[in-house]
């Protein structure tokens, strides 16, 4: 099922893996990232985000940790999701997919600057 | 308050979405309104979630079905069988609302299946025309005319001395012998013997002229007016058959286009029920009709029967009406019918209210034969205060004999026991019990009616 659900991967699930590459965070923290990786353009409301959480939690790319202590903060209920191994190896192989995307397109040339 | 609305938004979603993340969406929504405040941000915020609920909604719900996956189909030793996707009890809301809705369904039964949309054309009697067959309906002399005009010009017949002769023989023949009374029936035969040898039929020379005066004759001794010679300027039937799908098609749709002659049924003042009937028409096609009226006087406390202009027609449907007056199965005595299994009426009907209720029934002289039998009865059996005039007298059934290609003699004929003290209603009608003029007879049950309420 997860698989299904996963391939290709929605963007809203790439995203989400890559707002945790560089720290494990809590669900909000995940949607500002992801808002701040997409200048604002997408901003998860909570179905999407925690439907997402869910399938991905499931499919073994991401799992729930408990938050550091520099984490904490003031509210100890929230939930922190890292990245794991295969969601690490998940997201390469996206990310290496759009690579040779853009690749082709700035083949043919239909990019404007070039700043890739 | 926006957090309120929230949390009802979140209600919409699967039981297994709301415990898992029922709680950090709600704090995502909490710390978003936090971050995002302004009336901009606000209705940018709104606007996602709504988009939110919309787009992940019918995603969340998939998940089960995907869940399903080949599964789908499963049989166990080739019977279908479930797949289990989520081992959880039931809670009380969905078990309450079930059983709310179930009961919802059951208590609609009775009131879909009175609708009379639903009841027509189920029941598989065979109608028989009044007219052709025993039918409380006389076939009088309007009969007669109506048959006139209908007939197919050009196609009458010669009515001549011998013609007359014949008719007469047969007429008497079959008087003698299918008359109920055989001592009326001498009479009958004198009576008629007498006028053709005095030479009183000579100067009739028209057949329909010719079966008034005879019908006058025979009805002269015992006032029977079920006895009648009929002319019919078409030609008859070979022998009455039953009514063919055309003649009942158009009986249906008559019956259909008069509301069963059911002009009227009200609730008056002081919660009196009144329904005006002005024939029992055959249950065949008008029980949904007459059920739908009974059930709509069912919570009255007082029901007037106005059977003013009351023609007469199926003792099946006075029984049927009947039985909402009793509350026990009660014997319904037609002088028509030998007794069966059904001279009983079908009490107690359920769900009907009119058993103990006082009923009253406004007669007139225009009532007659089914009428009288339904006025008769009631007040034999003490349910019912008459009110009005001596109805008609019309008790006999009128059995056809046909005699040629255009005369017929109806003979009322059969003559079961009757259960009563007083002879039935032929000849002398049913008295009042209270006696008023026809017009002034509705006023007058209604203030019975009225006092006897008022004493309860």
């Amino acid at each position: 099922m997860p698989k299904r659900k996963l391939d290709p991967l929605p963007s809203a699930a790439f995203q989400i893996l890559l707002s945790l590459v560089d720290k494990n965070r809590h669900g909000y923290g995940i949607m500002r990232q992801v808002a701040d990786q997409t200048d604002g353009r997408m901003r998860l409301g909570p179905g999407t985000l925690y439907g997402s959480i869910q399938t991905l939690s499931e499919a073994g790319l991401i799992e729930e940790v408990e938050p550091g202590a520099s984490e904490k903060e003031n509210n100890e209920r929230r939930k922190y999701y890292q990245l794991t191994s295969s969601g690490r190896q998940l997201l390469r192989a996206e990310a290496e997919r759009l690579a040779d995307l853009l690749r082709v397109a700035r083949a043919k040339k239909i990019l404007r600057g070039d700043y890739v | 308050m926006s957090e309120k609305l929230y949390a009802r938004l979140l209600r919409l979603f699967p039981s297994h979405f709301r415990s898992g993340y029922g709680d950090e969406a709600l704090q995502l929504f909490r710390d978003r309104a936090q971050d995002e405040t302004g009336t901009f941000r606000r209705i940018r915020l709104w606007l996602d979630l709504l988009a939110d609920v919309a787009i992940s909604l019918p995603q969340e719900y998939g998940r089960d079905r995907e869940g399903l996956g080949d599964a789908a189909p499963q049989l166990v030793d080739g019977v279908p069988a479930f797949a289990v996707l989520r081992d959880a009890r039931l809670s009380f809301g969905p078990l309450s609302l079930g059983g709310a809705l179930s009961l919802l369904l059951l208590a609609s039964f009775p009131i879909l299946l009175n609708l009379p949309e639903n009841r027509q054309a189920i029941s598989g009697n065979v109608f028989r025309p009044s007219r052709k067959h025993s039918g409380f309906r006389q076939p009088n002399a309007s009969q007669v005319g109506h048959d006139q005009a209908n007939g197919v010009s050009g196609n009458s017949s010669s009515f001549d001395a011998a013609e007359r002769q014949r008719v007469l023989e047969a007429t008497i023949l079959n008087v003698r012998e299918h008359y109920i009374n055989p001592d009326v029936a001498r009479k009958i035969a004198d009576l008629l013997e007498t006028h053709e040898r005095g030479g009183d039929y000579d100067r009739v020379t028209d057949g329909a002229l010719f079966a008034e005066v005879v019908t006058k004759e025979l009805r002269a001794p015992n006032q029977d007016a079920h006895l009648a010679l009929v002319y019919s300027e078409s030609r008859l039937p070979p022998q009455p058959t039953d009514a063919t799908a055309e003649e009942f098609a158009g009986y249906r749709s008559e019956m259909q286009r008069q509301n069963c002659t059911f002009e009227k049924v009200e609730i008056l003042t002081h919660n009196i029920g009144y329904l005006k009937l002005n024939s029992f028409p055959g249950p065949t096609v008008c029980e949904s009709t007459a059920k739908a009226a009974m059930v709509r006087l069912n919570r009255v406390d007082a029901i007037i029967f106005d059977l003013r202009d009351n023609g007469g027609g199926d003792g099946a449907m006075t029984s049927l009406i009947a039985s909402y007056l009793f509350d026990h199965p009660e014997y319904w005595y037609n002088p028509r019918k030998t007794t069966t299994e059904e001279s009983w009426t079908r009490s107690p009907i359920p769900g009907n209210r009119l058993a103990d209720k006082p009923v009253y029934i406004v007669t007139s002289t225009r009532t007659i034969s089914a009428a009288e039998q339904f006025c008769y009865d009631l007040k034999m059996l003490k349910r019912a205060t008459l009110v009005g005039e001596t109805t008609h007298g019309a008790a006999h059934a009128g059995v056809w004999y046909r005699i040629d290609d255009h005369f017929g003699v109806a003979i009322p004929e059969t003559k079961p026991i009757n259960p009563f003290a007083n002879a039935d209603w032929e000849g002398t009608g049913v008295e009042p019990d209270v006696k008023a003029s026809a017009a002034n007879a509705l006023n007058a049950a209604e203030k019975l009616a009225e006092a006897r309420l008022r004493k309860k």
